[in-house]
């Protein structure tokens, strides 16, 4: 699971308000080395939750010196961008868990694949 | 996030829409785009990319003027380059060089190397002509540059009339030659083969000693298999239940004349005990028996094979997958002990030529037995051969190491399935038949079914590119991944109920996680877009599919669009019988099932197959499932409808059988593919005999002539016209942008509504 996929990802757990966003427990992660598009990286910006973006890689000791709030004029800034593809794209967390924020309901990551189904008593 | 992994070194695709001196027409992007057909296999822009800088002659990229039958050609080689890279891995280049593929010209295309050196040696001279054994192509260098541009540009797109068959071949340049067979893989442990194991003067005594035309059953038992000539002697083996009646030796006793060979065996070592037991098989060409593992309980451990007359190839497969070709000259001793005789199947593919080394200066000496060692290799006709094989009846239960394959220690056959179930009317009663009838069967078939869905459809492939660079694309219910790297312009994730489909999505490098379509855990509004592709027809209540079309407007921002498939009901429209329709069912036979043993695809992909009427398991009653016939129309909505499943084989495409309908069935599966030009075939591996008599003593219990394949059924709710329209109405605050029939399935574009709050 990429950080870029765990951005979209939200609890849905039956009455929980405030799914999101999932704190990432980890116990494996893999950095992979992945083509830069700058111009990719540069559109997925404006979709990001920045923030949860920076928990999630703090969470995993992969945040470095990404900066808490998005710099302006991000666009043509290269080395910004790399930062960010760094964590958006290279990041991996292949063992782990998600974590619900307000029900504290595990989802496991297993060979990189978040499992989010509920039970039937959860829906 | 497909594509940003790939080796992508431009951002973005641009198209120089630059006239080539003399020629008419440009085709731009839109006019292309308008083209389904250029949206091949992976409809990325490498390929057309690929297209326009692959005119061969040097036109500058974007100007092409062809006639209809170049293009033609043209889009034929693009197609079969890319299903090379895809599948094979190998990597054509638009510069000339002096190394081509030759798609369609392989072994696995029942061409030999004769044939094909003949047709290429007219273009120049000859450095190497590489041909892997079961490859659908094959790699030439030319001695000069010169001579391989002539073979490009006037081979591609001929045909080649060989004896086998005829193809057409197409050729491109290559940088590389892929050796992915270079090594050489083992034999199985517990194989061996000795070769010469007797004289030519033996082995004329021992022919001699087998009595084909003898009628009297009290000494031998001579059985009339629907193929292959089998006689038994000391024990009779039967083929209903694959196994030994012990307790009723036959009269006639392993022949004397067999005794020196016997005793040359013990003084080997390759056997201490002597058998009791002997069964000769004769194959003409053509025949073959399919692969399985002799029963463990009715017979010891080392298996002896004496191979008279003709050579053959022998397959042994492991149960991981591993293929092992084995020559078996005549006068051959093959003995079978440990694995190789536990674990591994064995079987003869009914074929009348067999991919042998090829003889000559090139080739060395002693070629291994095993054909993957060699990349010299030709094409030998089949011809009669007799096989003894002696074994000894085991009278204790068997107590191998290889359990899983083993008739004494494993339970028997789970019980027969449940009987039918009816429509649900609530939602735990729909929940649990879609666990059964929808979700434990993908999990089960994963494999297989993502073997039988590699090419993406136009249309869909269409929507997939009208978005936006940048958009955010959640395909729900995505199976194989097969949508996720269409554009790798847009950030695709894929979630799917089956656990074991998005691992597939996972090793293909996309990104994927396991979920209900009915509850996604993604953030309301967070999608540009969402395709639902042949998913919300598993849902047993029209409130689930409901549930399930409003949870993809819940995903899409204001202004985002939904594209939905669904099975039709129709299967035929405007005219139009669906390609799911369009192969007629065969009648069904027993045998006829144990030859095709492929499955069914839904909505008109590859592969064809019949399915047996359960009538026991129609029911008058209104609200039990019936089990529907593949390949026929629907005649209702809600239905079960069957899945064979066959192991690890990739599945020859349908375009491809329907030059083998004609043949005798014991042939047709046994026809490899006819290549790129004609469809997508992904294996130009044979695939497993359909002959009709396993003496498998797995767990898959059948009858002698049917075949083993276990049977799933998936639940259906198929759509009728205008229902997937009134059901995406009911939505608040979507707009519906365009419906319309496409290949048997109803399909609806929605779009939400600006300003929506949901």
């Amino acid at each position: 699971m990429k950080l870029l996929t765990h951005n979209m990802l939200t609890s849905h757990v039956k009455g929980v308000v405030k799914g999101y966003p999932l704190l990432i427990k980890a116990t494996e992660v893999k950095v992979n080395e992945v083509d830069f598009n700058p111009q990719f990286v540069s559109r997925m910006i404006p979709k990001l939750e920045w923030s949860a973006l920076v928990q999630a890689a703090d969470e995993l000791g992969q945040r470095e010196d990404l900066p808490g709030e998005l710099v302006p004029e991000y666009e043509n800034n290269e080395e910004f961008l790399k930062k960010v593809h760094r964590v958006l794209l290279e990041v991996e967390v292949i063992e782990g868990v998600l974590q619900c924020p307000e029900s504290g309901r595990e989802f496991p990551i297993s060979r990189g694949i978040p499992n989010m189904l509920l039970n039937d008593d959860e829906v | 996030m497909a594509q940003t992994q790939r080796a992508s070194n431009e951002p973005g695709m641009r198209l120089n829409h630059q006239k080539a001196p003399g020629t008419g027409t440009l085709l731009s992007w839109e006019e292309i785009r308008r083209e389904p057909s250029v949206f091949d296999d992976r409809c990325t822009r490498t390929t057309l990319r690929g297209r326009t800088m692959d005119a061969g002659t040097g036109n500058s990229v974007g100007a092409v003027r062809r006639s209809k039958e170049d293009r033609k050609v043209l889009r034929k080689q693009l197609k079969a380059s890319h299903t090379l890279l895809k599948h094979e891995g190998i990597r054509t280049t638009p510069q000339p060089t002096k190394t081509l593929v030759v798609a369609n010209g392989g072994l696995g295309n029942g061409v030999s190397r004769e044939e094909l050196s003949a047709a290429l040696g007219e273009m120049g001279e000859l450095e190497t002509l590489i041909m892997h054994p079961h490859k659908p192509y094959a790699f030439v260098t030319y001695r000069s540059e010169e001579s391989a541009r002539k073979a490009h540009v006037r081979l591609n797109g001929e045909k080649l009339e060989c004896r086998e068959s005829s193809v057409t071949l197409y050729l491109s340049y290559v940088n590389s030659v892929t050796c992915e067979e270079e090594v050489s893989v083992p034999l199985p442990d517990g194989l061996v083969l000795v070769e010469d194991f007797v004289s030519q003067e033996e082995e004329a005594v021992l022919l001699a000693a087998i009595d084909w035309s003898s009628t009297n059953d009290d000494f031998t038992a001579k059985k009339a298999l629907k193929h292959r000539k089998v006689k038994h002697y000391g024990f009779e083996f039967r083929y209903d239940n694959n196994n030994v009646d012990k307790d009723k030796p036959l009269a006639a006793g392993i022949p004397q004349e067999c005794l020196p060979f016997l005793e040359r065996c013990v003084k080997n070592k390759h056997i201490d005990i002597l058998p009791d037991q002997l069964t000769v098989n004769q194959y003409e060409s053509g025949q073959g028996i399919p692969p399985h593992v002799d029963t463990h309980s009715a017979f010891e451990d080392t298996i002896l094979s004496l191979s008279l007359g003709a050579m053959t190839v022998m397959e042994f497969r492991h149960p991981d997958g591993r293929l092992v070709a084995v020559v078996l000259p005549g006068r051959s001793l093959l003995v079978m002990k440990g694995e190789s005789r536990y674990l591994w199947t064995h079987g003869i593919t009914a074929r009348k030529f067999d991919t042998v080394p090829a003889r000559g200066p090139q080739s060395p000496a002693r070629t291994a037995p095993d054909l993957s060692a060699c990349s010299n290799l030709t094409l030998s006709k089949r011809d009669t051969r007799t096989s003894l094989t002696f074994r000894k009846i085991r009278h204790e239960p068997c107590g191998c190491a290889f359990p899983s394959a083993c008739d004494s220690q494993v339970a028997p056959l789970a019980p027969p399935p449940p009987s039918p179930p009816s429509l649900p009317c609530c939602h735990a009663d729909a929940a649990l038949l879609e666990e059964e009838y929808v979700h434990r069967v993908y999990d089960a078939i994963a494999s297989h079914f993502s073997s039988t869905r590699h090419s993406p459809w136009p249309r869909v492939c269409h929507f997939l590119s009208t978005l936006p660079a940048g958009a955010v694309l959640a395909d729900v219910g995505c199976g194989n991944g097969k949508y996720l790297g269409v554009n790798p312009e847009v950030m695709a994730v894929g979630c799917d109920r089956s656990s074991a489909l998005v691992h597939i999505c996972a090793q293909r490098g996309f990104q994927a996680f396991v979920s209900d379509a009915l509850r996604v855990p993604l953030r309301t509004a967070s999608c540009d877009a969402c395709i639902s592709i042949a998913v919300i027809h598993h849902f047993s209540t029209q409130e689930r599919r409901r549930a399930a079309v409003r949870e993809l407007v819940r995903l899409l921002k204001p202004g985002g669009r939904a594209l939905i498939y669904v099975w039709a009901f129709e299967q035929e429209y405007k005219k139009q019988r669906s390609k799911y329709l369009k192969e007629h069912p065969e009648k069904h036979s027993p045998t006829e099932d144990a030859q095709t043993g492929s499955s069914q695809e839904a909505h008109g992909e590859s592969s064809i197959h019949t399915s047996r009427r359960l009538e026991d398991l129609q029911d008058a009653t209104e609200s039990k499932l019936s089990v529907h016939t593949n390949r026929t129309a629907f005649n209702t909505q809600d239905l079960l409808v069957p899945w064979h499943l066959k192991e690890g084989k990739k599945q020859v495409d349908e375009e491809s059988r329907e030059g083998e309908r004609k043949d005798e069935t014991k042939e047709k599966s046994q026809k490899t593919n006819t290549g790129f030009g004609s469809g997508l075939d992904t294996s130009a591996k044979p695939s497993a005999s359909g002959d009709t008599t396993p003496t498998c003593g797995s767990a898959l219990k059948s009858e002698s002539e049917i075949s083993a394949a276990p049977v799933f059924h998936r639940y259906y709710h198929v759509f009728q016209q205008g229902e997937l329209e009134q059901l995406c109405g009911q939505e608040a605050g979507v707009t519906l942008q365009s419906s319309y029939h496409d290949q048997g399935n109803w399909c609806v574009i929605l779009e939400k509504a600006l300003g929506t709050d949901l």
